[in-house]
């Protein structure tokens, strides 16, 4: 009986004895007077802030992928952009052409007898809209007349004594240059009673010349566009 | 009795060198189960106490009082932190009184002698 007394009775001051140094050892290990709760507010957040942290890296190297992915495809892109963009410069009539096509020169036939009146026998604004006309039905694809390339723009019209194109006055001799099949533009042009032979008539030097090579230049004034705008189109 | 208290002392001094000495250290997240423990062991040991001084000391009792108070204690802060209900202050409150109360009548059994 005394026996087991002892036993327990020894068994629980060891025990506590223990529980008290690990106690003691615990508390002092950390006196800098953190409360527990906040150690534990803080723990949390740190796991929080850790878990945000490994879900921001997660995203972070998605992103990074996705970059990398884009990065790859951007020299394509980029290319297939510059080829849309020379293309529709090309269309438009920004850039120098070159290629097959024919020449036309319009020259007012030099008439000894000037009483007959001067401006009987000149090259009128509509002969040249009509050449131009003409080669763009025979499928010219850029036309210019004495360096001033044709665009969507441009007008040709009377000026006084002159004709304006693209707001340039040109004078005689004109030339109009077209890009296109030349056979196709020349037949266009000759054909029996057609424009050539109107204008011969009416007393207008028209040579048609093919060409196997001829070198269009490129609009050379701004294009202000301050009115029109682009509707967005429905898909 | 003597032989009992030197025992008792011994144990004391015997498990404190031993608990400075385990080189394993307690996580501060349990320091205060722990302390929660302490707690219900002191509060048992002086119930003993009391119960020895007023002749009905039962060592079963003692005993199983002793561990049954410890890990009640400690498990129950545990279920209030995880509950979110400090229940570690009802334990220590509880605990503290009953201290007191048996400190205040082992002493007065004292005084009587």
């Amino acid at each position: 009986m005394n026996k087991t007394l002892y036993i327990s009775i020894m068994l629980v001051s060891v025990v506590l004895g223990m529980m008290v140094a690990f106690q003691f050892r615990t508390t002092g290990r950390v006196d800098s007077g953190v409360p527990i709760d906040r150690v534990q507010l803080l723990t949390t957040e740190l796991k929080q802030i850790e878990k945000e942290y490994n879900t921001l890296l997660m995203e972070a190297s998605d992103l990074e992928s996705k970059l990398a992915q884009a990065e790859k495809g951007r020299p394509e892109a980029s290319q297939a952009v510059q080829k849309e963009l020379q293309k529709v410069r090309q269309i438009a009539g920004m850039t120098k052409l070159e290629g097959p096509g024919v020449e036309v020169t319009l020259a007012p036939i030099k008439k000894d007898d000037l009483q007959a009146g001067e401006n009987l026998f000149t090259v009128r604004d509509e002969d040249l809209l009509r050449v131009v006309n003409e080669l763009r039905a025979a499928g010219a694809e850029a036309l210019s007349i004495n360096g001033e390339r044709i665009i969507s723009t441009t007008e040709i019209r009377l000026a006084g004594t002159f004709i304006d194109v693209n707001l340039t006055r040109i004078s005689p001799p004109y030339s109009v240059l077209a890009i296109g099949a030349p056979d196709q533009l020349e037949s266009a042009l000759l054909i029996k009673g057609g424009l050539v032979d109107t204008m011969r008539d009416w007393g207008v030097a028209v040579t048609v010349t093919k060409k196997e090579s001829l070198t269009v230049p490129a609009y050379n004034h701004r294009i202000n566009i301050e009115y029109a705008k682009p509707l967005k189109e429905e898909k | 009795m003597w032989a009992g208290i030197l025992l008792a002392l011994v144990g004391l001094t015997l498990g404190v060198i031993i608990g400075l000495n385990v080189p394993m250290v307690l996580p501060q997240v349990y320091a205060q189960y722990l302390g929660l423990g302490v707690l219900a062991a002191l509060d048992s040991v002086f119930g003993g106490i009391r119960a020895a001084l007023e002749n009905h000391y039962d060592n079963r009792i003692f005993v199983t009082g002793f561990f049954s108070n410890i890990l009640l204690a400690a498990g129950l802060a545990y279920i209030g932190t995880k509950l979110g209900v400090p229940l570690s202050t009802a334990a220590v409150v509880a605990f503290g009184v009953r201290l007191f109360q048996n400190l205040a009548i082992i002493r007065r059994h004292l005084l009587k002698k």
